[in-house]
């Protein structure tokens, strides 16, 4: 990072809840999680006194292309400020957190919003199909028959051959984060189910089957971010971005050495990393992408927290439950909070700004005292990640 | 609804698609396939076509289930039911994503030889799109 950066703070976030909500527009969405991030900042913040906003979208199927900042900052009441759309696919929003980050950093904007909406409900199943296969390399990939769960399927199948890593333990993964998001009253998914239960659901692409994927979600989430000096004006426990990387790699599978791991996360991470001065033991908890569950699993060893080898045993054992010694997505994380796509990034960090504040509404959910947490948001198969590291208020 | 590949740009690709041509970088000799405009290596843009014998081992795979595949494939899938895809580690080295054909899932092994043919892909523009997907060598 540069040597003039300035420090940031997150000052406030809001989020719609994550479901299905076809009925209501875009802008109704959108409109409802920018009140509620203005709502959160103690002290107050007229939406015109952001300098820069930055949303991220998949543009919802094509339904909105063209001008699609503009369209929801006029209907969060910040119709002037300059915005743009971010597209990282599932990843839109974290580059989006990132990108206010740098302008708040940088010195070239005092206060800046970072958001995201996807709705993904209220599309033909045909449009559905089309616009959520053309993330990946479309040419190589998907014209030749795969679909996304095809491609991670192949990357968990891998995992297990070089690994040993077991089905039962990958799919652990999606029974650990839909128990997290029962207690989460922003989660779509809120229904436990037990091991075997997971492993008897219909194939999707083996070796994965209907528990090892997130669905479909309506949702909007949206941040503040304003620089150090000035954010206790605002609020008594400003949530400081203490690191911020990003990186991008081969788009297609096939153009990787190796499926078992995501260079990308690995130089986002080693970049927040060291942008923090940290290392992974000091994570006290993360919000990672498992839009599959295998995901998760890549997670833990691209961000260090274990070797490749052993990624399969850390949620077998429990280490990554709520209650365990490091856990990841108490939210519910993409499979059972939901994955709204654009919204996701910044629904990370509003899930990890209510932990370090230690405000995470349902007491069963707060996880004691954390110090600081990871945000893990990846575009496509790992084309792009962005990871983010915040530290809760002294 | 599909994602849409023109004509003269799948025509372009067909040397690499159904001969299985890769380039040789000119300066460090690496083999790059699929093709792309600048050398990963080196940064060289100038190769010399190279094709490759269409020999390979399964490195993984999945089988999607009916239904899933993309909307390309639908008349495949109507007919065949679940599509079996693999990434093939090639002969010469590279990687590519294609079809496994003519094998039952169930005796699909990481590591099983595989050898190229050109099959049909889709329909696009009332034109046939053909590509290579791969089959046991056993069964050569
Ligand atoms: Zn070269």
């Amino acid at each position: 990072m540069g040597f003039c950066m300035r420090r940031v703070a997150v000052i406030g976030v809001g989020q719609t809840s994550y479901g299905l909500s076809p009925e209501r527009t875009l802008k109704s969405l959108f409109a409802e999680a920018a009140r509620a991030a203005f709502a959160d900042v103690p002290g107050g913040l007229d939406p015109g006194a952001v300098d820069e906003a930055y949303i991220g979208s998949l543009s919802t199927g094509g339904s909105q292309l063209g001008n699609f900042a503009p369209l929801m900052l006029e209907s969060a009441g910040m119709t002037g400020v300059s915005g743009r759309h971010v597209e990282s696919a599932c990843a839109s929003s974290g580059f989006a957190f990132r990108d206010a980050y740098l302008a708040v950093a940088s010195g070239a904007a005092r206060i800046a919003a970072a958001g995201g909406i996807e709705k993904m409900s209220d599309l033909p199943r045909e449009r559905t199909r089309s616009w959520l296969g053309v993330s990946g390399d479309v040419e190589w990939e998907r014209l030749a028959g795969t679909n996304f769960p095809g491609i991670y399927a192949m990357m968990a199948r891998r995992h297990m051959h070089e690994h040993g890593t077991t089905k039962a333990q990958i799919t652990a993964v999606g029974v650990k984060n839909r128990a997290n998001a029962v207690a989460n009253p922003t989660a779509q998914v809120r229904k436990a189910i037990t091991l075997d239960q997971a492993l008897a659901m219909p194939m999707l692409a083996d070796p994965f089957c209907l528990a090892d994927a997130c669905g479909i979600t309506d949702g909007a989430s949206m941040v503040l971010l304003c620089d150090w000096e000035t954010a206790r004006a605002f609020t008594d426990t400003p949530v400081e971005v203490v690191g911020s990387g990003a990186g991008t790699d081969f788009v297609a599978i096939h153009d990787r050495p190796s499926l078992t791991r995501l260079p990308a996360a690995r130089k986002a991470a080693c970049q927040a990393y060291a942008q923090a001065g940290l290392g992974p033991a000091d994570i006290d908890l993360a919000e990672v992408h498992d839009c599959f569950t295998i995901g998760e699993i890549l997670a833990y060893a691209d961000l260090g927290f274990c070797d490749e080898a052993e990624a399969g045993r850390l949620v077998a054992d429990g280490v990554t439950a709520r209650d365990g010694p490091r856990p990841v997505n108490v939210s519910g994380g993409l499979i059972g909070k939901g994955h709204p796509i654009g919204a996701t990034g910044t629904g990370q960090i509003y899930e990890l700004v209510h932990q370090l504040r230690g405000t995470a509404r349902e007491p069963s959910r707060q996880i004691a005292a954390p110090r600081y947490g990871l945000a893990h948001n990846v575009g496509g198969s790992g084309g792009s990640v962005a990871v983010h590291i915040l530290k809760a208020a002294d | 609804m599909s994602a849409y590949i023109s004509l003269p740009m799948f025509g372009a690709g067909t040397g690499q698609r159904l001969r299985l041509e890769a380039g040789r970088c000119r300066s460090c000799a690496a083999l790059v396939y699929p093709q792309r405009p600048q050398c990963p290596g080196c940064g060289d843009d100038a190769f010399d076509t190279a094709p490759l014998s269409g020999t390979g081992t399964l490195y993984t795979y999945t089988v999607i289930a009916g239904g899933g595949a993309p909307a390309e494939f639908d008349d495949q899938q109507t007919m065949t039911g679940p599509l079996t895809v693999g990434v093939v580690a090639l002969t010469e080295g590279p990687h590519v994503i294609a079809q496994i054909a003519d094998a039952d899932p169930e005796t699909l092994e990481i590591g099983m030889p595989l050898r190229a043919v050109v099959r049909r892909l889709f329909d696009q523009e009332g034109v046939v799109r053909y590509g290579t997907k791969f089959v046991p060598a056993a069964d050569a």
